[in-house]
């Protein structure tokens, strides 16, 4: 019966009523911060994985004579196929070269008049992966001019841009951290100043700063969930809507894929959580701080 | 219980309030505080329950100089004295009952029982009918006597009042006293600001006299208050 309302009536307070609001904002665009991160993550782990055994031979066009080309792609398969540590070799069909160009090329490419390179797709043993180099130089004795292209150049500068963008999301929840934290500190010290009458009451029947501190703490940690709950409902909807909107468009192979699993779903629903704490540490720190200074 | 040692007082760089002011209050004794308005008989009882720092001389309460107590040493000093003040200050989102409670909640003593003790405490008090009422509905008396309980449902140690008959009629004003009489019988120390010198000498408890700035203690009605200077 005793135990009802709160010593310092902060629900009264306009920030009772905006503070959900921005916390909840900031949930939401760190929450998509958040995945945008994850999804980045998912995606140079599926290039990383999806390359690191993969190299591709390309034997360019012998443009002198009709069969020769075929030729020159046989020796490249012969000497790929009796290397150790290459478990398959593959020639990229013509028709599937000229499908992947056409974006690019146009419907000349599919046309078969362009003199196209020949590609080889080769797997290699990941545990027991050729001397590349001496690899090389082995297929251009078999057909000159052949390269050998292992990717990394191409894969490296891709994490890269996967990295920075990584690092940019992560500096955006920094950001917003910092946002939250300056916001939770502005309404505490306004809380401390509407209800400095009340404060000094229970300072006066022998409250400790703690107990004070605790009341705005359990105000700054129930509004903080309140509109963290609502921010990460808010960005699983958008989430949900941008990952229907990729399926559709059959770009996969270069959006980041948004369908996160359960521990990343799980990271992102820690979000609200974070926001709370990080709202009633703040909102402790502050009132300690301040009646600290009042001695 | 109690001691002053040529306490002086003045807010900031104003005239002195309180100078030059000793005196002793024994464990289990009762006070009265007179003076007329603006003689500095809150800024004293503002001294003892250690809101305010005296400009000069020193200040021991419960056997301990309160120069030399932390923030968090006040707080639990705190809890041993009740006080009424002359503006009630009662929180006024909180019903009576649970002003009342309010020392019992800072102190952390939060068992059920509690409840029974807030009640028949109000209801001691005559506003068993008003235990849920917010103090904006209650009349000025009534706001007193919630003030008065919550000062003495902790059972300090020391009982400080403010002109705590101020807002109350003669009868209930001499009830409110025999109330703090039974209090003091029980043990606890009581000091209560007045101006109403009537009331005053229709008790035989000692006296402190201020009289302005200059010599503050003129000795009691029926008895000097404590050692003196």
């Amino acid at each position: 019966m005793i135990v009802g309302r709160r010593d310092v009536p902060l629900d009264n307070d306009a920030s009772a009523r905006f503070l959900p609001w921005l916390i909840g904002f900031m949930v939401y665009l760190a929450a998509l911060a958040l995945a945008a991160a994850i999804a980045v993550s998912n995606l140079t782990e599926r290039w990383d994985k999806g390359l690191s055994d993969q190299v591709t031979v390309q034997v360019p066009p012998d443009i002198e004579s009709d069969g020769g080309q075929d030729a020159r792609v046989q020796a490249v398969l012969e000497v790929l196929r009796g290397k150790v540590g290459v478990v398959r070799a593959r020639p990229v069909e013509p028709a599937r070269m000229r499908e992947l160009l056409e974006p690019w090329l146009g419907s000349q490419a599919a046309t078969g008049d362009l003199p196209l390179p020949s590609l080889i797709a080769v797997t290699v043993d990941r545990g027991d992966p050729p001397d590349l180099d001496a690899l090389r130089a082995e297929l251009r004795e078999a057909a000159p001019g052949a390269t050998l292209d292992d990717h990394q150049r191409t894969l490296g500068r891709l994490l890269e841009i996967a990295h920075s963008l990584q690092l940019l999301a992560m500096l955006v929840v920094a950001l917003i951290a910092g946002a939250a934290v300056v916001t939770v500190v502005f309404v505490t010290r306004t809380g401390l100043a509407v209800h400095r009458q009340v404060i000094e009451l229970l300072h006066l029947i022998g409250a400790r700063d703690g107990y004070v501190a605790s009341q705005f703490q359990r105000h700054a940690l129930r509004l903080g969930l309140a509109g963290g709950v609502a921010g990460l409902a808010l960005a699983a909807a958008t989430l949900f809507g941008l990952s229907k909107v990729f399926e559709s468009g059959g770009e996969a192979a270069v959006i980041p894929d948004l369908s996160l699993s359960p521990l990343q779903w799980a990271i992102l629903g820690a979000t609200p959580v974070a926001a709370a704490l990080v709202a009633m540490l703040t909102a402790r720190f502050t009132v300690l701080r301040t009646l600290a200074r009042l001695s | 219980m109690v001691r002053f040692e040529n306490v002086t007082f003045r807010y900031d760089a104003g005239p002195y309030v309180l100078r030059d002011l000793s005196f002793h209050l024994r464990p289990g004794s009762f006070h009265f505080v007179l003076g007329a308005s603006g003689a500095g008989k809150s800024s004293l009882l503002q001294l003892m329950y250690l809101w305010q720092r005296p400009s000069g001389g020193a200040i021991s309460l419960f056997g301990r100089d309160v120069g030399e107590l932390s923030r968090q040493d006040k707080a639990v000093m705190r809890r041993r004295i009740g006080v009424v003040f002359q503006d009630f200050r009662l929180l006024d989102h909180l019903s009576a009952l649970e002003n009342v409670a309010l020392p019992l909640r800072v102190a952390g003593r939060r068992n059920s029982s509690l409840d029974e003790h807030v009640v028949e405490l109000l209801s001691w008090v005559g506003l068993g009918d008003h235990i849920h009422a917010l103090p904006p509905t209650l009349s000025g008396g009534q706001q007193q006597r919630v003030a008065i309980a919550r000062a003495v449902i902790a059972r300090p140690s020391l009982l400080l009042a403010d002109e705590p008959t101020g807002n109350v009629d003669d009868r209930l004003a001499l009830r409110l006293l025999y109330l703090f009489e039974e209090l003091n019988k029980m043990g606890t120390t009581v000091v209560i600001a007045t101006h109403n010198e009537q009331l005053v000498e229709r008790f035989p408890h000692p006296v402190i006299r201020l009289a302005g700035s200059d010599n503050m203690i003129s000795g009691g009605t029926r008895r000097t208050a404590g050692a003196g200077r």
